[in-house]
């Protein structure tokens, strides 16, 4: 993962290093032992009369359940494991994915999507625009292209496993598809959380933000589900909308930089602070802006406590 | 050398009026940088947006089209080399090490010492540098910047002073060996490594040499090499390499990967403080008019200017952390 780095001096750092032991001990205060983070050779508390089961990210010594791995503590009925943070995107039923077609294949797309192996996308899995489901003929599957290039970046859902381990998508309604006129960011997968609403349209921007689950991230031009395409093809993004883009763009790399969960409101959150500190776009990504950010997330947890409290 | 590159140009540009087709298929030879930096898989989409974001001048991350990525700079990270640094530009990531050894010079100039650079690309940067796969780009890179640096084969206009290196006339000189290894790559790996290089020579120490002649001049001359006192590298004269990118109609600096997977061709010119280009190496298959590349040319040396300024800080303020 290529990452970013920021050379702080010796004052941006004291300031950075104070937030985010504020950010620690916030999230001590919250934490309770059935989310309970551990790290290598931390006891995992465990009735042993009930005859646990080690999972991965566990072993047994002297008589005690000790963790291997950094992470969290998973149980499930009498299973107990370690789910690393820094792992791997693991994808579930339901997850709303951005990824790059890599391979045209017969009747399948293969998509990279940050997995430990490709997604397929099967021709059957798309319906056609009004919504009605494809009949599978030769022409059609001839036409594959017209649909979706090799490194097209899409949006589709997991369907789920085929029985022989493949990871299969679907993309069966308008708002999956083709992304086109924007860019799109690579953060760890951690950081975006499995939530309601992947899709955002931010009206007051002008654009379109995706954070898919694999910690792909698409920010670009709002379009309309119906709008030309062909129209579209010649024009270059407003300099308004492009400005926006980048904006927001700018905002993500920033806070995962620091390591900041990615949720719509912290990122419009960010994207106000700096336009109303009148901060040049590129300067969003320079050592200042990054300790303030990291500022601000430690007074938006504050409050937050607070009102729960 | 300005003269001969630019005669270079010209000579390749005549050529291409009898045989267009020359050209794009690479006279310079230097298509094969640009095959290995289109890795990075565009969609029609992005690449659009691009160009646009390049022909309104603002770029994908918000800078302008003569706007340098955050640059930062570490020194003495490689504690066995004489000199060594790691800059980092964005996601760029390199490392410049400078290790000197006593040598002979050669024949041709006995009043010169020796510089030989080679680039490592290294797998952790991407995983088509793996086994032999980064040679090629590490060669190239390797030229481009011997090109910068070094000047011509007689050591003519040379960004740096090879005739300080001599320890006795004809007899012993310092050979530098400049190695540089990337990182992590996110384009602009020239200028990363240029700066790199000027960081590590300015961190470089050269043993203080005490030679005793012999009676007759035919003797092999004794040396003792001292521990502990060493001399500072002049570095005042280095230059920095300012790459302008020509992507679509307009040119652009620092590119990152995927703007260099759009580039038509680039221009390298290493500049020294003094506004005085050093060297200039093109890369991409397609040509260039003359009146483009003297454009560059005086674009690179304004924005060389500010780079030389940004790297001074940032290079004194890394000695300064260094010795606390």
């Amino acid at each position: 993962m290529r990452e970013l780095r920021v050379g702080l001096n010796q004052t941006q750092k004291v300031r950075l290093q104070s937030a985010l032991k504020q950010l620690e001990e916030l999230s001590s205060r919250v934490s309770n032992s059935s989310t309970a983070s551990v790290t290598v050779a931390d006891t995992i508390p465990v009735n042993l009369e009930d005859g646990v089961l080690k999972g991965h990210g566990t072993t047994d010594h002297n008589g005690e359940v000790v963790a291997t791995l950094c992470g969290v503590v998973e149980r499930v009925n009498k299973l107990v494991y370690v789910r690393t943070l820094r792992a791997r995107y693991k994808p579930e039923i339901g997850d709303i994915i951005v990824g790059r077609v890599i391979e045209v294949a017969p009747k399948q797309w293969r998509l990279e999507i940050n997995f430990s192996q490709d997604a397929v996308l099967m021709l059957s899995s798309m319906n056609l625009p009004d919504g009605i489901q494809r009949r599978r003929t030769a022409v059609d599957e001839l036409n594959m292209r017209s649909i979706f290039e090799e490194n097209n970046v899409i949006c589709a859902e997991v369907r789920g496993f085929q029985h022989d381990g493949s990871l299969h998508l679907q993309a069966r309604s308008q708002k999956y598809g083709k992304l086109e006129r924007g860019q799109l960011l690579t953060v760890p997968p951690y950081l975006v959380k499995r939530r309601k609403q992947h899709f955002h349209h931010l009206e007051q921007y002008g654009v379109d933000l995706i954070l898919g689950c694999n910690g792909f991230i698409w920010v670009g031009e709002h379009i309309e589900a119906n709008e030309d395409e062909m129209m579209q093809e010649k024009a270059f993004t407003p300099f308004v909308t492009r400005r926006n883009i980048c904006l927001i763009a700018n905002a993500v790399r920033v806070l995962s930089v620091l390591g900041f969960n990615l949720s719509l409101e912290v990122i419009i959150d960010t994207v106000e602070a700096s336009s109303s500190s009148n901060l040049d776009i590129k300067d969003m990504l320079g050592a200042e802006f990054c300790v303030q950010t990291a500022e601000r997330e430690v007074q938006r947890r504050t409050t937050l406590i607070k009102k729960k409290g | 050398m300005r003269n001969s590159v630019l005669k270079q140009v010209l000579i390749a540009l005549e050529g291409w009026k009898d045989n267009p087709k020359g050209l794009e298929e690479g006279t310079f030879k230097t298509g094969d940088w640009l095959k290995s930096t289109r890795m990075v898989g565009l969609s029609t989409g992005e690449k659009h947006f691009i160009f646009g974001g390049i022909a309104q001048d603002l770029r994908s991350d918000g800078r302008q089209r003569l706007h340098y990525r955050p640059i930062s700079v570490e020194t003495g990270v490689i504690p066995q080399a004489n000199g060594s640094a790691r800059v980092r530009i964005g996601a760029t990531d390199v490392i410049a090490s400078i290790k000197a050894e006593l040598g002979k010079p050669s024949m041709h100039q006995p009043g010169k010492g020796k510089i030989s650079i080679f680039v490592d690309c290294s797998p952790t940067a991407a995983p088509m540098f793996e086994g032999r796969g980064g040679e090629e780009l590490s060669t190239e890179l390797a030229v481009a910047l011997q090109r910068c640096l070094l000047g011509g084969k007689s050591g003519a206009g040379a960004g740096i002073d090879l005739s300080s290196l001599i320890v006795t006339e004809g007899k012993i000189c310092w050979d530098l060996y400049i190695d540089g290894l990337v990182v992590s790559s996110d384009g602009n790996l020239l200028d990363a490594l240029g700066a790199a290089i000027k960081a590590a020579l300015s961190n470089t120490g050269i043993p203080k040499v005490n030679v005793d002649l012999g009676p007759s001049p035919d003797d092999q001359p004794e040396v003792n090499v001292s521990d502990e006192e060493f001399l500072q590298f002049d570095t005042s004269g280095v230059p920095v390499i300012v790459t302008l990118t020509k992507v679509g109609r307009h040119y652009i600096v620092d590119a990152t990967s995927e703007e260099e997977s759009q580039m038509s061709s680039a221009v390298s010119v290493s500049v020294n403080r003094h506004g005085h280009i050093c060297g200039l190496t093109k890369r991409g298959g397609a040509g260039l008019d003359p009146s483009v590349i003297m454009d560059m040319i005086s674009v690179g040396k304004h924005v060389s200017e500010q780079l030389i300024t940004v790297l001074d800080s940032e290079i004194s303020a890394a000695e300064a952390s260094a010795t606390d």
